[in-house]
């Protein structure tokens, strides 16, 4: 298989690095850069534990090959926290207690990212749509669901 | 997965890689259906062309006569399209039911139509409303209209060198009434079961065009012209629309799959006829 040398710009750095042509992105974030917040289960879409934002929109991994995405900005959860802060997306599903086992968390937070990057107001209708593509094997649908409700800007 | 990656950054590239690659070559749109495959080793092609970098295949362009949609415009743009929204309600309603919000992200009419899956939501919304498909080679140009473009299980009329270039949607008559029903057996972001999208004109109460599209159901999504046209000149009584929906019921060859059994397709197509039927005719548009 031949390798190419790609430059991905990830979480606002620039990464070169050299990339089998047909690894996908998933493969490239977790075994080259170690962010291992992007997590693999379903390979096949739909289950969004692979979530990762590529220029603000939310896209399964695993269904992406890495140079497909070259030279765009790529956002994992690894990028959220800013100088040693959690993003407030973060910390209301930490508040909420949005988790058990937490395999899908860093998938359901980049997407409840997006969300609010489309729409700061979603109403519950909206933020079930959304989110229906993104599997919590625990069950913690309540508590994620609270969670984003507290992100919007107006919180009822 | 051993493969050559090709990103041409223009259609002449591309469409030169594909004549020279021609049979052992793949087209890379958004990657849902291909790097799924890829992956799961169904597909070993030594070349495959990525048609991401080739620019302005993406648009969404209004006309007097319809709009031309450009073969890399993602579903969701399509979704989100307010002048799709506004004249084609029905196209935006199926591009939106389509998966999950990712896919939909990722995943491109060309390829939504190229890859030809028969449970799939577009293709019967566009088939209702008469799409003409373009494909491009080296060798040159033809519009090919959906339904001699789609011809049979993930069997398109696309020769290997040729790529889909625009999609043109040809405007419905004013006052058209539109519907799509996407019928879903087991879980909310699933391929469809079977799907109905139904264009109506009407004259008062009289019915005077009706255009049915059935999908997900057979092979290739289906019109029955001799169908449609009992309604031409009718109101839309709940009778005639029985008949109609018995009609689409007993003339489609349906087949069996995890989603439902063939009969049960069968009684799932009447059903959804008749609810597209009806909607049309209460009004909604
Ligand atoms: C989890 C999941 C759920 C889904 N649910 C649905 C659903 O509910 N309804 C539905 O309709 N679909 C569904 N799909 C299918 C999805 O819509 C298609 O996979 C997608 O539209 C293919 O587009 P792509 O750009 O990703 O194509 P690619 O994977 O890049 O390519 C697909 C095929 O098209 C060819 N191709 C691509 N572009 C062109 C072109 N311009 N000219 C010629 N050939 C081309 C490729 O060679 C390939 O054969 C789902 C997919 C996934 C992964
Ligand atoms: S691992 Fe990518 S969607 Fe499930
Ligand atoms: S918290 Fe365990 S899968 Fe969601």
């Amino acid at each position: 298989m031949s390798d190419r040398t790609l430059t991905l710009q990830v979480n606002g750095r620039p990464y070169t690095l050299e990339v089998p042509s047909g690894q996908t992105l998933l493969e490239t974030l977790r075994e080259s850069l170690e962010l291992v917040g992007v997590r693999d289960s379903c390979g096949i879409g739909m289950c969004g534990t692979c979530t990762v934002l590529v220029d603000g929109r939310a896209i399964s991994s695993c269904l992406t090959l890495t140079a497909q995405v070259e030279n765009k900005h790529i956002t994992t959860i690894e990028g959220l926290s800013q100088d040693g802060q959690l993003h407030p997306v973060q910390q209301a599903y930490i508040d909420h207690g949005a988790f058990q086992c937490a395999y899908c968390t860093p998938g359901f937070i980049l997407s409840t990212v997006a969300l609010l990057g489309e729409n700061a107001n979603p109403d519950d209708a909206a933020i079930r749509e959304y989110l229906a593509g993104n599997l919590c094997r625990c069950g913690s649908y309540v508590n994620i669901l609270n969670a984003v409700r507290a992100c919007r800007t107006i919180d009822d | 997965m051993s493969f050559e990656l090709l990103q041409p950054d223009s259609l002449p590239g591309a469409l030169k890689a594909l004549a020279q690659h021609g049979d052992e070559a793949k087209v890379l749109a958004g990657g849902t259906a291909i790097v799924l495959m890829l992956q799961q080793k169904l597909i070993a092609p030594t070349v495959l062309v990525s048609v991401g970098r080739i620019p302005d295949l993406a648009y969404i362009r209004s006309e007097p006569d319809g709009i031309h949609v450009g073969p890399l415009t993602t579903l969701r743009d399509m979704e989100r399209s307010l002048v799709i929204q506004t004249h084609f309600p029905l196209l935006a309603q199926a591009s939106g039911e389509v998966g999950n919000i990712r896919v939909r992200n990722q995943a491109t009419l060309g390829g939504n139509l190229a890859e030809a899956d028969y449970a799939s939501d577009p293709p019967t919304a566009l088939l209702a409303l008469g799409t003409q498909v373009t494909a491009t080679s080296l060798r040159g140009e033809r519009t090919i209209p959906l339904e001699d473009f789609l011809i049979g299980f993930y069997t398109t009329d696309l020769e290997p060198d040729e790529l889909i270039t625009d999609v043109f949607i040809p405007a419905s008559a004013p006052g058209s009434r539109t519907t799509y029903l996407k019928y879903r057996s087991r879980s909310s972001e699933d391929r469809p079961c079977a799907c109905v999208a139904a264009i109506a004109a009407f004259e008062a109460e009289t019915c005077t065009d009706l255009r049915v599209a059935v999908g997900a159901a057979s092979e290739v999504p289906q019109r029955l012209p001799a169908v449609e046209n009992l309604a031409r000149g009718q109101a839309l009584t709940d009778e005639l629309i029985g008949e109609i929906a018995a009609g689409y019921a007993d003339n489609i060859d349906t087949l069996e799959d995890i989603r439902g059994s063939a009969w049960y397709r069968t009684q799932m197509i009447r059903i959804h006829v008749v609810r597209a039927l009806e909607e049309l005719r209460n009004g909604r548009r």
